[in-house]
């Protein structure tokens, strides 16, 4: 099968500020990958042209072998880095708005990481602390059936106790056949999860390679990999 | 999608919108109560002075809801479209111009009940004792007569309603494209949009100004037909309404479409 994604000298420009530079990507279906680098390097603008939120300058981009549009984003479940949950509304509100917008999302699904989470349906989301609310977006997010799932920093703004939960949830919702792309800082903490990484710099991809190669080649975690090759 | 869309942006403005609708209703019955029973006889001071304050209060609320549903219209849709929720309308399935629809719908349909319940108060206020049918029938003469039309008729009824209605769209997409344009600024989004809007109605003034210009010129140069004017009349209304929604229109959805970047 082609890749689920495809890059091909993807160029973003801002004024004269260089955020994407030619980047050639392919991302494989069935895998879940970090994209890790510095602020600044340029994850976020290619997360955001993934999901249509963004025009390229220059260069190519395919999702499921379609432009990004309407078409892609029924099957790309985005969780952004913030909060964009309408605070009027209920939990449960939320979710039935989801169950509208995306043919994929199953509700059981959704109903059951909140009660595992013990989030009260019922509860207007302007009553819910941060990370409380982080969580509702992340279960609203991995309750669709999507063929790519992006996951801007998911467990950033979530105590550390809950963060293996988290990981746990997203580790055994998402589709199969499908691919997580995963962008974090917390590099350690979702390093075991991980089958590949992508380092970028400066706007360009310096290194696509498997978790498990990485730490045989370089006889070190991916973590400690990542704060050599990005030392300041 | 439409539909869901219209449906979301319904849910989300009439929990403010229509309690405050509802003070205008309230606020009008007070009032109505105050002038009919005439407390402004009483000898009692205190009644004079609550009559008054009453009154004041009326005055007051039509202004707070006629400007606040306009101000929390358009901070609504900054909000939902360029703010936070924007990563939310944006990655939606649906398409850009059924946003735009949805959007500027729900806006022009609560800016329109506001004004039909604050010209229907004003009406009831100053009606006469059972001639409320008959004043407010006199008060749509004298807006069909400011706005140009030598006589009334049933035709030139719907056509101002009409022409009323694509005002409330031109102005709704005014404010949506001078939203929009104000993001292509990186730092100054809410003073760039203040003077996309500026720059919009100085431009909208000399197009007027030009319109005549040329109808005049038109006039000098052929002597065997005038042409007239449609100032104030609801034609002039409804075609500059037309074609300033269509430009205003373009305008927002090529933000939208084109050069969105959410923070």
């Amino acid at each position: 099968m082609a890749p689920i994604v495809q890059c091909m000298g993807l160029t973003k420009t801002y004024g004269g500020k260089v955020a994407l530079n030619q980047i050639n990507l392919n991302l494989e279906r069935g895998r879940i990958i970090g994209l890790l680098g510095p602020n600044g390097s340029g994850k976020t603008t290619l997360i955001k042209i993934i999901n249509g939120l963004l025009n390229p300058t220059a260069g190519e981009i395919y999702i499921n072998g379609q432009r990004p549009g309407i078409e892609t984003k029924y099957r790309i479940s985005y969780l952004p880095e913030r909060t964009y949950l309408y605070a009027g509304m209920k939990v449960i509100e939320m979710v039935q708005y989801f169950q509208d917008f995306y043919p994929d999302f199953r509700m059981d699904r959704a109903y059951d990481m909140l009660n595992r989470l013990q989030i009260p349906p019922n509860e207007r989301l302007k009553n819910l602390s941060k990370g409380t609310k982080e969580k509702v977006q992340l279960i609203l997010v991995m309750s669709r059936d999507a063929d790519l799932y992006i996951l801007d920093e998911p467990i950033a703004g979530v105590d550390p106790a809950s963060r293996d939960y988290i990981l746990h949830t997203i580790v055994n919702n998402y589709n199969r056949n499908a691919t997580i792309l995963l962008s974090t800082h917390l590099i350690s903490d979702v390093e075991n999860i991980l089958d590949e990484v992508i380092f970028i710099k400066y706007g360009n991809i310096i290194l696509q390679a498997g978790a498990e190669q990485i730490r045989q080649n370089e006889h070190k975690s991916v973590d400690r990999f990542f704060r050599e090759v990005f030392a300041c | 999608m439409l539909g869901k869309l219209m449906k979301y942006e319904w849910k989300a403005t009439w929990k403010l919108l229509l309690p405050m609708n509802m003070l205008i209703i309230v606020m009008t019955f007070l009032a109505c109560v105050t002038v009919q029973v005439d407390f402004f006889d009483s000898d009692n001071s205190m009644v004079i002075f609550s009559a008054m304050m009453i009154l004041l209060t009326y005055i007051g609320s039509m202004f707070v809801v006629c400007i606040g549903t306009a101000i929390y219209l358009i901070y609504r849709f900054y909000t939902s479209t360029y703010g936070d929720q924007g990563y939310l309308l944006h990655t939606l399935p649906v398409d850009k111009h059924h946003i735009i629809i949805a959007k500027v719908a729900v806006s022009a349909a609560w800016i329109f009940i506001s004004m039909m319940l604050v010209f229907m108060s004003v009406m009831f206020l100053f009606a006469e004792q059972g001639e409320f049918l008959v004043d407010i029938t006199e008060a749509f003469e004298s807006v069909i007569e400011y706005w140009g039309g030598s006589e009334v008729s049933g035709f030139v009824l719907i056509m101002t309603f009409i022409a009323t209605v694509f005002h409330i769209f031109a102005r709704v997409l005014k404010v949506t494209a001078c939203v929009s344009l104000g993001q292509l600024s990186s730092d100054h989004k809410v003073i760039m949009s203040f003077a996309f809007y500026f720059a919009f109605y100085f431009v909208q003034r000399i197009f007027t100004m030009l319109y005549y210009v040329f109808i005049e010129i038109l006039n000098h140069a052929n002597e065997s037909y005038r042409f007239s004017y449609f100032d104030n009349s609801w034609e002039g209304t409804l075609i500059s309404s037309i074609l300033y929604s269509v430009v205003f229109y373009l305008l927002t959805w090529y933000v939208m479409d084109k050069k969105l970047n959410l923070e």
